[in-house]
């Protein structure tokens, strides 16, 4: 037994910023909070256990083998913690230090390496994203892509699943509204597209800015949209994600945009954080800074202006909340007041809205098995409300919710907030 | 290798199999990096590593387990969510630990009989939730409510701010199944509300899980109030708060929940949560009214009138449903807010008679001034239970050993006072060495022999809560010297 007042601790290696894992009081308030740890229940899954684990390895009284990297890299990233942890344990920032540390002296199988260098070559680069799903798209208008399915297993198969319909027509697809508000001094917001949005959920994008402009904003594009950065972010290439946050802070701060949005939450929490991600860029980090107080959400900003006028909906929906919306920008109630203010519409609460989906980035690529269960545990909560929509507003968790209800067949249809809005506004 | 080294891996290697086969291999955690998180619970002073985690889901999975750790003769200490301040959970001579944590269901609900069957691993707050609907609460609400399991309350006895007008843990299980270290699984009181005999129920709650391992516990119900009014009240300084305090209970009102903050926990939680708590106040007070609706705004407004009387600046009503809430919340989470001031704290539970409040106080601020620590107070006013949470730095050694000295000073004062070492935190392995400036070595010895009469072999969770008069010294010598 390690006596009190013993030999002091010290830092031995950098694996997170050492100074914040002396945030953590190992209360436990985070257990319950955690998506990993409610299904397994085992404290090395828990936030808690994480911080104690790299607090462990900092002062090197653990060892960085198999076991740490499994329960680092089963970790979600979903920071539901940071909501529930009473001393502020900047937990987001630490996991995705640790990630970082555990890419540079962790040695994965070969599978798991291809799946992740796979997955950082295409996702972030849209034309290459394009050029992958060509053939799946192919198939769908022959409307073939049941039998791909079929033929395929393992993973690839799971990954087919999770992909929404490539070919049809999504809901309220409106051409982009280039409306010009009727206020020219009105705030400018800029929707930043996002490398995987556009390819796979592109109505998103363009219903953010439509609802804005009814909104009585002026939309602004960028010319082009370069990935925010988020996957490299949660999967520990720094390297690579500063890269792309200083195109993007070039990018952003030239379009002139007071404000910022994004259809993927994941994509606003990342962009943040930008200031803090370039804090030592000598020529970046003031407009980083700046940039990352810019980031607004959908629902927030309409609000500030007034809702635009809603048609009458008689529906029932219940509103799934995206991980880093409520508990990175800790957006909760205004998506929530924007959906009731539609007329007719009724909104049914459903229990644990705010636990992870298992969707998380490319999280449910990288651990199915977790996902999966993540995935059922948010389906029946789901199904229990009988809601005819679920909204939400991210399209991972729209991809995997709509794949889990898909796979139940259930008929409640997975919307995102843009979407349902647009359908919502009167002409 | 030793011949002993290689025939201790063969019987680990046994044991591991057969209790892989009882609990399946997913039950079973034996690998050093996975091991290290389970080291300590809320009580991070010391730290110890188990040998083998088993987390069963069954009463019979844990019955397999203590079995075959009778026949060899190992100890265990149980753990729930692993939120205990007293180190109740620490492996002290115990090489395994069984975990409640995967034992998380909900038995049975019975609204007619105002009681609910629950395994011990279920979450504190859960319990509330899954009758919330039908108009009832569990009354004990630990601070750690959110996280903490009804297996470590039971433990530990744990209260909660309503304990006040509500009593703690043990006024609320009727009923136990535990498995005793030889494994035999018995049923302990029932589901009537009065019983005879001697209070077997009463020996287990609290007796922080040396009499085995508990798996499921019937617990009783009470209606959720028709109303509530919760008051916060600022005072100039932390004595003419706690004067208040008795005069309040003295003139005969029993609010539900009577709460005080003093200046250092006020600014952290206001930092931390943005409650407009007054930050210029030297100690606040969250006064709780509960019951019926009529009659309430009496009792609140003699409760403001006696806080003016006693010095209160501003006392203010919770207007809404989410003002108390946000009220509580902070209070609930003062303990974490504290975090942000030093890079580590230790929580005390001390109890003195209520009337005392005002001398413990200063002499905890003195303690703080002679030992040149930041001392912060939020505790359960209205029964004297006390929470000095003494900040430090464990990267000073000098530091670490003055939080614990400080710790003690504190808690000698209040026996000294005619309290007690703990109120709801429990002894441990954090208060043994205390236990005997509260009971003589016969009363010690009367607590051994009951331990004894359900773990003859004291192995269920050795080395805690009874220091043992002579050897005691011997056991403690490792972790630290205690003067007995």
């Amino acid at each position: 037994m390690e006596q009190p007042g013993g030999s002091p601790p010290h830092p031995a290696r950098d694996v997170a910023d050492y100074e914040l894992l002396f945030d953590c009081v190992h209360c436990g308030l985070c257990l319950e909070a955690c998506p990993t740890y409610k299904v397994t229940r085992a404290e090395m899954d828990s936030p808690r256990g994480r911080v104690y684990l790299m607090k462990a390895l900092a002062e090197g009284r653990a060892e960085l083998d198999d076991d740490a990297a499994r329960h680092f890299d089963l970790c979600l990233g979903c920071r539901g913690c940071e909501t529930a942890c009473p001393s502020g344990v900047r937990y987001g920032r630490l996991i995705e230090d640790t990630r970082a540390f555990v890419e540079a002296n962790y040695r994965r199988s070969r599978g798991e390496r291809m799946v992740r260098r796979a997955l950082g070559m295409i996702f972030p680069y849209p034309r290459r994203l394009r050029a992958m799903l060509a053939p799946l798209r192919l198939a769908e208008r022959l409307r073939m892509r049941g039998l791909i399915r079929l033929a395929l297993s393992g993973r690839p198969r799971e990954w087919i699943e999770l992909l929404p319909p490539l070919a049809a027509t999504p809901i309220a697809r409106k051409s982009a509204a280039r409306a010009e508000a009727l206020d020219p001094d009105a705030p400018a917001v800029v929707v930043h597209h996002g490398c995987v949005t556009q390819v796979l959920a592109n109505s998103e994008n363009e219903n953010s800015e439509r609802i804005l402009a009814a909104a009585g904003y002026r939309v602004t594009r960028l010319r082009g949209t370069v990935c925010c950065g988020a996957l490299d972010l949660h999967s520990g290439n720094l390297k690579r994600a500063r890269k792309f946050a200083r195109e993007n802070v070039r990018q952003i701060m030239q379009s002139g945009a007071d404000a910022l949005v994004s259809a993927a939450s994941g994509c606003s929490t990342a962009i943040a954080e930008y200031g803090e991600l370039l804090k030592d860029d000598p020529e970046l980090a003031g407009p980083a800074r700046a940039l990352s107080a810019k980031v607004r959400e959908l629902s927030g900003l309409v609000l500030e202006r007034g809702a635009p006028k809603f048609r009458e909906m008689r529906c029932t929906v219940t509103y799934h909340d995206a991980c880093h919306l409520v508990h990175g920008l800790g957006v909760r109630e205004a998506p929530r007041t924007l959906l009731k203010s539609i007329p007719g519409l009724r909104l049914i609460e459903m229990p644990e809205s705010d636990m992870c989906c298992g969707s998380a980035g490319s999280y449910n690529l990288t651990e199915p098995a977790m996902a999966r269960q993540l995935a059922r545990r948010k389906a029946e909560r789901i199904l229990a409300t009988k809601a005819q929509y679920v909204v939400l507003a991210n399209p991972g968790c729209e991809f995997q919710i709509a794949a889990e209800l898909r796979r139940r067949g259930s008929r409640a249809k997975v919307v995102h907030l843009a979407d349902f809005l647009a359908m919502a506004l009167a002409d | 290798m030793s011949r002993d080294q290689s025939s201790e891996r063969r019987t680990g290697r046994a044991l591991l199999a057969e209790i892989a086969a009882i609990v399946g291999g997913d039950g079973v955690v034996f690998r050093e990096t996975e091991l290290k998180t389970y080291e300590c619970d809320g009580w991070t002073m010391e730290r110890s590593t188990p040998e083998i985690l088993v987390m069963p889901r069954t009463a019979t999975q844990v019955s397999g387990v203590l079995k075959a750790l009778y026949r060899r003769g190992i100890a265990f200490v149980a753990r729930g969510a692993g939120t205990g301040l007293s180190g109740g959970a620490l492996p002290v001579g115990a090489p395994v630990m069984v975990c409640t944590s995967r034992m998380n269901r909900i038995l049975a609900i019975d609204p007619a009989n105002r009681r609910i069957d629950v395994q011990s691993g279920v979450v504190n707050l859960h319990v509330t939730n899954a009758v919330k609907s039908r108009g009832f609460f569990y009354a004990p609400d630990p601070s750690s409510q959110v996280a903490c399991t009804i297996g470590g309350n039971i433990a530990e006895n744990s209260g909660g701010p309503h304990t006040l007008k509500y009593g703690v843990t043990t006024n609320h299980v009727l009923g136990l199944e535990l498995v005793l270290p030889d494994g035999e699984i018995v049923q302990l009181g029932g589901a009537a509300e009065e019983r005879c005999g001697y209070d077997l129920v009463g020996a287990v709650v609290g007796a922080e899980g040396t009499a085995g391992v508990v798996t499921r516990a019937t617990l009783g119900l009470l209606r959720e109030p028709e109303s509530r009014r919760t008051i916060l009240a600022a005072f100039p300084d932390a004595d003419s708060a706690t004067r208040a305090v008795s005069a309040i209970i003295a003139s005969g009102v029993i609010p539900g929940a009577i709460e005080m903050m003093d200046r250092l926990i006020i600014r952290a939680v206001e930092d931390a949560f943005h409650v407009g708590l007054p930050t210029d106040a030297g100690a606040v007070l969250i006064v709780e009214f509960d019951g019926y609706a009529a009659g309430l705004d009496e009792r609140a407004g003699a409760a403001v009138e006696i806080a003016r009387q006693h010095g209160a600046t501003d006392s203010r009503l919770a207007r809404s449903e989410a003002e108390r809430a946000l009220l509580w919340k902070a209070r609930k989470r003062a303990f974490g807010a504290v975090g942000r001031l030093a890079p580590n704290y230790v929580t005390q539970d001390g109890v003195v008679p209520r009337t005392h409040l005002p001398k413990i106080l200063r002499e905890i601020s003195a303690v703080s001034e002679r030992y040149g620590l930041a001392i912060g107070n939020v505790f359960h006013a209205g029964d004297g239970n006390i929470h000095p949470i003494i900040l430090y730095d464990e990267r000073d050694p000098g530091q670490v050993q003055r939080a614990l000295d400080a710790g003690r000073e504190i808690l000698r004062a209040c026996v000294a006072m005619g309290g007690s070492l703990t109120g709801e935190h429990g002894i441990g392995a954090e208060k043994m060495g205390e236990m005997p400036l509260l009971f003589s070595p016969d009363d010690l010895l009367v607590m051994a022999e009951l331990r004894h009469v359900f773990d003859p072999d004291e192995r269920a969770n050795p080395n805690k809560v009874i220091p043992k008069p002579g050897a005691c010294v011997e056991v403690a010598a490792p972790r630290r010297q205690v003067p007995v």
